[in-house]
């Protein structure tokens, strides 16, 4: 059936609401990349044994991941006509425990993450709430969804469906406002019109750069040929990342959708998605997603029975960082080599096979169905004067509560770290915080008061960059951090231009000599001279920002260098060249532990007597500091 | 060393090491001045690596315009011996007066008659196989079962209509084999019309693809910074020391290749690592032998069942 009418996208709408919202119980089980990591898969399976078993009239479902990766697995249960509720870290025995409480026609009440009573419906600016939010079973002080601090000050619109939907159903996407924004816009709008509101809104590109959305459209539109192209960009190179994965693992559509929208108002009738290979999951639910809108009409040859008609195609990527950097990208679409070259002429004159194209990230084309629906003036409300609206970060690293976050731009560093990530994990020390991948910085605890946005994190040395987040603690070397990077981007270069092909590799050089110990006395300058040298001369992004992380390192933790220069001495005892490992004989109580699991007998000493390690032949794996139970093992 | 102090005359032999451009650029200085030279090269042709760029820094010239005459002009001096598949093995002497050994390996062509044509190149059948007979029958090559052929054909009709099909026909190919072997290529080289030089250009800039034979699971262990800094350079070193190789390496038996990746999305459940297509998070070093184990022995019953259907 294709749709064509207004009526008929409702009647899909209200069977995918029945289908979203059952009449009986409904299980949902988060199996993206992450939950399926953390055994959401065994999860399913015992959900699935227990209710055949049991005989149990409920639902089992699959859904994207609600960003809460940190309490992986997660398991929802929507109680009809009652209320819904998120377990945490759901194992297959509880899984089992879960359904046997089910079947009694109980609420089961262990590892409860939160009950949510009731669902924001965003396109349409409703709420949908459950009919009974206190089941009396339900013990009395769960929290609810936005009283949980990690979701609290959260707002979601690129991340809308994910964890409420069934990614592979396009209905359930219907029956939360989706396509409600493609009719609009080939209805009763003209191209110039829905440029002109994602101009108003604000929107900037979240892939990056941060280059204002409507602008980039609009020199699209503008720029001579009848045949023009859409890209849609989820190479997702930064490490350390995972929002775009997050998006087209959960909730497909919303990119579709946005990507549609965008074809019409620059006047393509093609567009393609370039996603990373490492991301198998997303590229098959994407697959999915764009077989059903074709069946329905919602892409491909005459939308909505007008006679604007759009394709897509999905090309993966093969392990490039660079392909990332748009004109490379261009240059892996067309099946080359994908080496960036020189800009102007941008892609927006000279794009894709020469003709007019346009690039935005995943997250950027998911934020247009909103801005279309709820209007510009609704989407700028959120964030600061020059950044609009939210973005996605992955909060990783050595918070308590990592996952995908949402947050309206301009909220600081420090409730980013410690209301939403809930602090830094084992109660350590923050140290840094790292933004932007490789092209971006480190962040110290000075500056943890500065607002997240574009103009902010850039004054700092550092960018927004696509949205990886990394809190590191007092173990993390700064040293070593900055070599990690560069070691990335070195291996990263593509070649093509000498100076960041040869500048990253002798910083490379120069930071290792540091971290081993043969460090001189003019090294920091030197890094700083050569940082300087590549950000000037080199051709393209990667290596115009790959020194970021040595400059900010060098501009918040020089006296980290200083001590491995002066002191050979790493203070944050990562190193391996600059620390050794040492039995505390005090503490030593002889347990052999240690010297069973050396992998180069560096340990000895005999049961119940303190142990000593043999520098010579010490790895410095640090095995045995990982394995004492008794603190006994001392680096220095 | 030249011993050229008298009268400004140049007399005696100059050995110049290395046959990249700067050496074959101080070979022709000195042969134009006036002493005889001797290039040493370790390779089996004079050049180095210069050929391979594309542009040289600052002034974006051509590369190979530069070093072709050069090299041709080199070849033909008559004051310059080369010396190919040479290695200088000790050097004995001061300045004026030394006395070098050199080692200079056998060709196994006739130099006088070789025109450099490169058609044996071509045929050669090792040059991408294994070397070691008990490892091909161990790597799954190309063609190695009668339906491989049918299966590369497959991939290459699945894309053949679509503009810009070589990356995703030589994903496909890397998927089917673990790796890219040679006569795949040379497959899609003739049925897309596509030179293998370009093709060869495309795999090995790309770092999903392999032009050495993997093993059957690949481990990508994780390198991004949500990883790192969870500690995955010591999964790493557990990996390696548990399967015995570097990453990077196949184990033996080709059942393991281990990898590096920059991220595979499962950042919040660091450190992370990828066996085949099954995703690991939350890792610890003591968990690395029991995971190994259970792939060794799923690998079993799957050869079993094999030989037996
Ligand atoms: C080295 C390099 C890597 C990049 N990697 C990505 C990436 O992984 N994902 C992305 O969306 N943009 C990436 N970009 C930015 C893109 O070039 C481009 O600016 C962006 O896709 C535009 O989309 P936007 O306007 O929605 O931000 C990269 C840029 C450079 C220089
Ligand atoms: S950093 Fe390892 S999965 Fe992202």
């Amino acid at each position: 059936m294709k749709i064509t009418t207004l009526s008929q996208l409702e009647d899909l709408k209200r069977q995918g609401l029945t289908q979203t919202y059952p009449d009986k119980i409904k299980i949902m089980v988060g199996m993206a990349t992450c939950g399926i990591s953390a055994g959401a898969d065994k999860v399913y399976t015992a959900l699935e044994k227990k209710i055949a078993e049991l005989g149990l009239d409920a639902v089992l479902e699959k859904t994207g991941c609600i960003g809460f990766c940190q309490r992986e697995p997660l398991v929802d249960v929507i109680y009809p006509k009652q209320v819904r509720v998120s377990y945490e870290g759901v194992t297959p025995e509880k899984a089992e425990a879960l359904v046997e409480a089910l079947q009694t026609g109980e609420v089961f009440a262990e590892n409860i993450l939160c009950r949510i009573d009731q669902e924001d419906f965003l396109i349409e600016g409703k709420i949908r709430p459950y009919a009974n939010p206190h089941p009396p079973a339900l013990p009395g002080d769960i929290p609810t969804y936005e009283e949980v601090p990690f979701f609290k000050k959260q707002v979601k619109i690129a991340l809308r469906n994910c964890g409420f939907i069934h990614p592979e159903r396009i209905e359930e996407y219907i029956a939360r406002g989706g396509y409600l924004a493609l009719y609009k816009v080939l209805k009763e709008m003209t191209p110039e019109q829905v440029i002109e509101e994602v101009k108003a809104s604000g929107l900037r590109g979240r892939g990056g750069a941060g280059f204002p959305t409507g602008l980039k459209w609009e020199f699209c539109r503008n720029a001579p040929g009848d045949m023009k192209y859409v890209i849609c960009n989820a190479d997702e190179g930064d490490p350390g990342a995972f929002m775009d994965r997050g998006i087209l693992e959960g909730d497909p559509h919303a990119m579709l959708e946005g990507m549609a929208i965008g074809a019409y108002a620059m006047g393509a009738r093609e567009g393609y998605i370039y996603c990373r290979a490492e991301y198998p999951l997303a590229i098959h639910r994407l697959e999915i997603a764009i077989n059903q809108a074709e069946k329905l009409g919602l892409l491909g040859d005459n939308i909505f029975g007008t006679d604007f008609s759009f394709r897509v195609e999905i090309r993966e990527g093969a392990g490039a960082f660079v392909c990332g950097e748009e004109t490379a990208l261009i240059a892996s679409i067309e099946g080359k080599v994908g080496e960036p070259r020189p800009r102007p002429p941008y892609p927006a004159q000279s794009g894709l096979w020469g003709k007019p194209s346009n690039i935005n990230n995943v997250k950027t084309w998911s934020h247009v169905a909103p801005i279309i629906m709820r209007g510009a003036k609704w989407y700028a409300k959120f964030g600061t004067k020059k950044s609009k609206g939210t973005t996605v970060f992955a909060l990783v690293g050595k918070v308590n509560n990592t996952g995908l976050v949402e947050i309206p731009l301009g909220i600081t560093l420090r409730e980013m770290i410690f209301d939403i990530g809930g602090g830094i994990a084992g109660d350590r020390a923050f140290k840094a915080v790292q933004t932007g991948g490789p092209s971006g910085g480190c962040i110290p605890e000075q500056y943890l008061d500065t607002p997240v946005d574009y103009e902010s994190l850039g004054a700092l040395g550092s960018i927004m960059g696509s949205g990886g987040m990394i809190v590191m603690d007092d173990r993390d070397c700064m040293v070593d951090v900055a070599k990690y990077f560069i070691d990335f981007t070195k291996d990263e270069s593509c070649g093509k231009c000498t100076p960041c092909r040869e500048g990253t590799l002798r910083l490379m050089e120069m930071l290792e000599a540091i971290t081993d110990g043969k460090g001189e006395e003019e090294d920091i300058e030197k890094l700083q001279d050569l940082s300087e040298m590549i950000i000037d001369s080199s051709l393209c992004g990667l290596g115009g920002t790959a020194p970021n992380p040595v400059l900010t390192t060098i501009k918040y933790f020089r006296e980290e260098y200083e001590a491995h220069i002066w002191a050979k001495k790493c203070p944050a005892r990562v190193c391996k060249a600059l620390i050794v490992f040492h039995v505390d004989e005090d503490k030593c109580t002889g347990c052999t532990l240690c010297r069973k699991r050396c992998p180069v007998e560096a340990v000895e000493g005999v049961k119940k007597e303190a142990h000593r390690i043999i520098q010579e032949k010490c790895i410095k794996c640090g095995v045995c500091f990982d394995s004492c139970k008794f603190d006994a093992v001392i680096v220095e | 060393m030249g011993n050229g102090g008298q009268a400004n005359k140049p007399v005696g032999k100059v050995m110049v090491v290395g046959a990249g451009i700067a050496g074959v650029q101080a070979s022709l200085d000195l042969a134009n001045a006036g002493f005889y030279v001797h290039l040493v090269e370790k390779k089996s042709a004079i050049g180095g690596v210069m050929a391979q760029l594309d542009k040289t820094f600052p002034t974006n010239d051509c590369s190979m315009c530069i070093i072709s005459p050069k090299l041709v002009e080199c070849g033909r001096h008559l004051n310059i011996d080369i010396l190919t598949l040479t290695e200088v093995e000790g050097i004995q002497g001061e300045p004026g007066n030394f006395h070098v050994d050199v080692l200079k390996k056998a060709r196994g062509v006739d130099m006088s008659k070789c025109t450099g044509c490169g058609t044996c190149l071509e045929a050669c059948p090792i040059r991408y196989e294994p070397q070691m007979p008990e490892m091909e029958r161990m790597a799954r090559t190309a063609y190695a079962k009668a339906t491989d052929e049918d299966a590369v054909t497959a991939i290459i009709n699945r894309h053949r209509d679509k503009v810009g099909n070589l990356l995703p026909v030589l994903l496909d190919i890397n998927r089917q084999f673990n790796w890219l072997p040679r006569c795949a290529l040379e497959h899609v080289a003739d049925e897309l019309r596509i030179p293998l030089a370009e093709i060869l250009r495309v795999a090995s800039f790309y770092n999903a693809f392999s032009l050495v034979p993997r093993g059957k699971y690949i481990v990508n262990v994780c390198m991004g910074t949500g990883c790192f800094v969870k500690g995955a350079p010591r999964l790493l070193d557990r990996l390696e020391r548990e399967l015995g190789i570097k990453h990077g390496q196949t184990t033996e038996d080709f059942m393991f290749s281990l990898e590096l990746v920059r991220c595979i999305g499962c950042c919040a459940l660091a450190p992370a690592m990828r066996v085949g297509d099954d995703t690991f998070g939350r890792l610890t070093p003591n968990m690395i032998p029991r995971i190994l184990k259970s792939y060794v022995e799923s690998y079993g019953i799957e050869e079993e069942e094999e030989a037996a259907g």
